[in-house]
């Protein structure tokens, strides 16, 4: 089952798709409440929301492509040139995943954080583009911002995702990766429409924070598995080819680095015990490092989510209060200074354009 | 009457008279050489030279060999390989059985009479000792051989396997180590022909040889022939049999074979004579393993040396069928000892070899030693330890050995004063995964009269019944001999007939002064325990098995992880149940200034 579902490729295609979804849903929103003049004109609102779809599906679109030609290129080009280096790429591989997966997992909780912070970007890209300037190209992103915005978006968000797949899921084998990619899409897209319906808020938090500790199984796990594969690359070394001829049985592991071993339910061949590998990081022969780092993990997470916690609740990390106070001090300077440079720029403009200071988005 | 008993005391003095007494003075010492003329390494030789010389007298003669330890860094210990010695059980020669072995700058004195003609060797029997050098063969005339007369020459040929490292050097690097988790024994690196190669067998045209054939090596079993040229066998083992024609033998590690070669009436070529490993004996075959050996049986030193021609197949003469002179049908077991071959790995990760589940580890005093030294509770096998697999046999009994071999090898199987009738011996099993095993009710194939040795072998995932007589009151070893396997422990004790053991015969006093020069002790139980002898608490046992599933640690690692993981799920939900009050602060910041840009989530 393992073997078409990759779990890693599921969660990061989720996140992705959560994130692209969640820009969606504020355009949609603001037009709905009337941007663009839409308001007042049903055929404009129509044509506004057609805009945004048309602009998503092309980023979506090209996105697939990408992603599709990436992913055949890299495994018509051959993956099984590890030789007997593959517990090293294994090991690897699955430190660069469990590291990506830690990093953008948390974000997920702070979805409605997210939200709002697009709301007020987009608003600002709205209010911000007066695009200046004739040439037909500025005239083209003035008429179309509303479909570029989200074009962009998701350009941007399926490019991210796929390399974040890459890191992911390099090792696994080509017909792991539909699967996923489509259940991915999938769910992050109904969790984007039913924050557009304005649903139930506290019951998509709950989806989140269960999808976020089960990705952070699969990243624990991956670390651990990570430290098993380089523990077990070092023996197979030691024993020469003999690893081949020991299975499962004595010989297999080291024994003076085991923690456990049971001649059965091995996670990396046998049915069940496969997802058990997937999920959690299942060994049937543990080591002191596999063990060892598990447990590390999620110890770190732990100091990293109470630190994260910290600074949301008093603006600072702890010990660097008057750091950050004098930082934010600067860059609201610096925002100042921007604003009042911008006014300026825009007075001299007024004076030499025709143009009106209103948002100007026409619409043919 | 009277007359009669004069004249059998006559005749017995005047045999006595006839036995000469022989005797050789060793010097055990390091010595170079570069049999293959591949590699020059130091060998463990005799009076400083290797090869070590042969031993020879003629039956009856009494032979006494002076041993002086000079090896400097090694104790040693020399085995007779085949010499029943009946009465003189001490000179037997294997440590921690029958002595203690010979520390450094001692000396031992082995003193014997020998009542069996042919073909013997004798070597070290201290760990795996005799493959670095010190073995080579003993030879025994009888001028009343059943065919006598028949040949010109009396010669001797040895084979052998040949190792270029050390066997300590490989036994602790490359074989007992858990990086060594399947046993795959050290791969040898050439084959010999009497300790050399490409060796000229001067022979003359229209003459028969005997060429007493022996097998010195360690580890493979090897198929031996002539080009062109048959060969009759005319003794097993010290065993005479009726002469049987063959062309090929199959001689694995301790066997010997006597064959009368006659040769040709033309002196035009040379033909070579080629001994072949038994590949499938190895764990693996390297490309760079050249696997025979030639020579030349040399009729004229200037004609042609062909090459050896490949041959298809091995068509060697299966020894089951050979039939001794002195013709004996089977015997019947008073008692039977049934054992099973196995290999598998102990807690220490490395492989061992086991006898049912008891793999050999020498005692702290060797078994004749306690013998001498229990009274009464010799009888007991309790004495002798718990890992040392020892059997306790009466006197003038018949004993069966069955054993079952589980193991996918080819092993031979070597039996201390005795020869044995090889009742049955299974073909090998046809595939990995089945066993054939010894079932009374369902019997093999037996021969009337069947063939005895005293060291032979048994096929892969197959079975042999062996059937002895306790004639011989010793302590008798009975182990494989692949030096490698006995050092993984396959081997068990015969104590036959301790009593009369304790009431016939002597250790010799050089023979327990080895024992004070070092350090060993040599009274007592296994365990050197001399007040109780049932008390074995100190001796020395094999490794303790693999855990099998979770341990105490395994299961302590499992709780922990659980713990984290749960932990950790608990914080993310924190985390993400604080969403609600962050989020309104960040709305607030937002709506009244510009938002921060650097965002950490991004």
């Amino acid at each position: 089952m393992v073997q078409i579902f990759n779990v890693s490729i599921f969660f990061v295609v989720l996140r992705e798709s959560l994130e692209a979804s969640v820009v969606i849903s504020v355009l949609l929103a603001f037009i709905k409440q009337g941007v663009g003049k839409s308001a007042d004109d049903p055929k404009v609102y129509k044509a506004l929301v057609k805009h945004v779809w048309v602009g998503a599906a092309i980023g979506l679109l090209i996105c697939l492509v990408i992603g599709g030609a990436f992913i055949a290129t890299w495994y018509t080009l051959g993956t099984n040139a590890w030789g007997t280096s593959e517990d090293i790429w294994e090991g690897v591989l699955s430190i660069v995943a469990s590291i990506i997966i830690s990093i953008m997992g948390l974000a997920m909780l702070r979805l409605n954080k997210m939200k709002e912070k697009w709301r007020v970007k987009i608003t600002k890209a709205l209010e911000g583009s007066k695009v200046r300037g004739k040439g037909w190209f500025r005239r083209f992103m003035r008429k179309y911002a509303m479909g570029i915005l989200p074009f962009v978006t998701i350009l941007r968000e399926g490019i991210e995702a796929i390399v974040f797949v890459g890191g992911v899921a390099l090792s696994s084998p080509a017909k792991a990766f539909p699967l996923p990619v489509v259940c991915g899409l999938a769910a992050g897209s109904s969790v984007g429409y039913f924050m557009y319906k304005g649903g139930d808020y506290m019951k998509i938090q709950y989806f989140l924070i269960v999808a976020t500790c089960f990705l952070y199984l699969v990243a624990a796990g991956l670390f651990s598995k990570a430290i098993w594969f380089l523990q077990n690359f070092v023996w197979s070394h030691r024993i020469g080819g003999d690893l081949a001829e020991t299975g499962e049985g004595p010989g297999s592991y080291d024994i003076r680095q085991s923690v456990w071993h049971v001649n059965c339910c091995n996670g990396l061949t046998s049915g069940g015990w496969m997802i058990f590998n997937a999920i959690f990081g299942w060994q049937n022969s543990a080591t002191y490092g596999s063990v060892l780092s598990y447990n590390l993990y999620w110890i770190a997470l732990c100091v990293s989510v109470m630190l994260m916690i910290f600074q949301e609740k008093r603006g600072h990390y702890p010990f660097l209060k008057s750091w950050t106070e004098k930082r934010k001090v600067a860059k609201r300077a610096r925002e100042e200074k921007k604003r009042l440079d911008a006014m300026y720029q825009d007075l001299d403009a007024h004076e030499t354009d025709s143009e009106t200071k209103e948002v100007s988005i026409s619409v043919v | 009457m009277r007359v009669f008993s004069l004249l059998a005391t006559l005749a017995a003095s005047a045999t006595v008279v006839l036995a000469a007494t022989v005797q050789y003075d060793f010097s055990v010492d390091w010595v170079q050489a570069n049999p293959d003329g591949d590699y020059d390494r130091t060998f463990i030789g005799i009076n400083g030279e290797w090869p070590p010389p042969p031993i020879k007298c003629n039956i009856h003669d009494r032979v006494i060999v002076n041993v002086t330890n000079n090896l400097g860094n090694e104790p040693t210990a020399i085995h007779f390989h085949g010499l029943f010695m009946n009465g003189t059980n001490a000179m037997d020669g294997p440590a921690f059985v029958t002595q203690c072995p010979v520390p450094a700058g001692n000396n031992i004195i082995y003193n014997f009479t020998v009542d069996q003609p042919g073909m013997y060797w004798y070597h070290s029997h201290y760990g795996g000792q005799y493959p670095d050098g010190l073995r080579a063969p003993f030879i025994v005339y009888d001028p009343d051989e059943p065919f006598a007369g028949q040949y010109d020459e009396d010669t001797y040929l040895s084979v052998s396997d040949y190792y270029h490292q050390s066997i300590p050097w490989l036994t602790a690097n490359k074989f007992l180590t858990l990086t060594n988790p399947t046993g795959g024994e050290p791969i040898p690196d050439a084959a010999l022909f009497n300790n050399s190669q490409n060796i000229k067998f001067k022979v003359e045209p229209n003459k028969t040889y005997k060429i007493r054939i022996v097998n010195m090596g360690a580890l493979v079993s090897q198929y031996i022939w002539f080009e062109g040229h048959d060969f009759k066998i005319v003794e097993v083992d010290g065993i005479y049999v009726e002469p049987t024609d063959a062309s090929m033998i199959y001689i694995t590690v301790a066997q010997r074979y006597t064959i009368l070669l006659t040769t040709k009436n033309s002196t035009d070529t040379n033909y070579p004579m080629i001994a072949s490993f038994d590949t499938t004996m190895l764990d693996h075959v390297p490309n760079s393993l050249v696997w025979n050996v030639t020579g030349w049986l040399t009729y004229d030193e200037n004609a042609a040396f062909p090459e050896p021609a490949m041959i298809d197949q091995y068509d060697f003469y299966d020894d089951f069928n050979l039939v001794p002179v002195e013709k004996e049908q089977p015997y019947e077991p008073d008692y039977q000892v049934s054992v099973s071959v196995k290999m598998n790995n102990l807690g220490d990760g490395v492989n061992y070899a086991f006898f049912n589940d008891i793999s050999y580890v020498a005692p702290d005093v060797p078994a004749l030693y306690t013998v001498m030294s229990s009274g009464n509770l010799s009888t007991d096998a309790t004495v002798y330890g718990a890992n040392t697999h020892t059997y306790v046999l009466g006197y003038q009994e018949v004993v069966e050995i069955v054993l079952n071999n589980l193991d996918k090898g080819t092993h031979p199987f070597h039996l201390h004063g005795h020869t044995f009738q090889v009742v049955e011996r299974s073909p090998a099993a046809p595939d990995a995964n089945t066993y054939l095993t010894y079932d009374s009710a369902n019997p093999g194939t037996v021969n009337e009269y069947p063939m005895r040795r005293d060291t032979v072998y048994v096929r892969p995932n197959g079975y042999f019944v062996l059937r002895f007589k306790t004639d011989n009151p010793g302590v008798w070893f009975f182990h494989c001999h692949i030096e490698w396997h006995l050092e993984q422990g396959l081997a068990l004790v015969l104590v036959e007939a301790p009593l009369e053991i304790q009431s016939r015969q002597v250790i010799p006093e050089d023979h327990y002064a080895a024992c004070k020069a070092g350090g060993y002790a040599y009274e007592g139980n296994a365990a050197g325990n001399t007040v109780n002898l049932l008390d074995l608490s100190g001796e020395k046992l094999q490794p303790k098995p693999l855990p099998a599933g979770f341990t105490a640690r395994g299961i302590v690692a499992m709780v922990f992880s659980c713990i984290s993981a749960f932990a950790g799920m608990g914080f993310i939900t924190w985390y993400g149940l604080s969403d609600l009050k962050s989020t309104e602060l960040e709305v607030a910041e937002a709506l009244g200034e510009p938002l921060d840009d650097s965002d950490e989530s991004k």
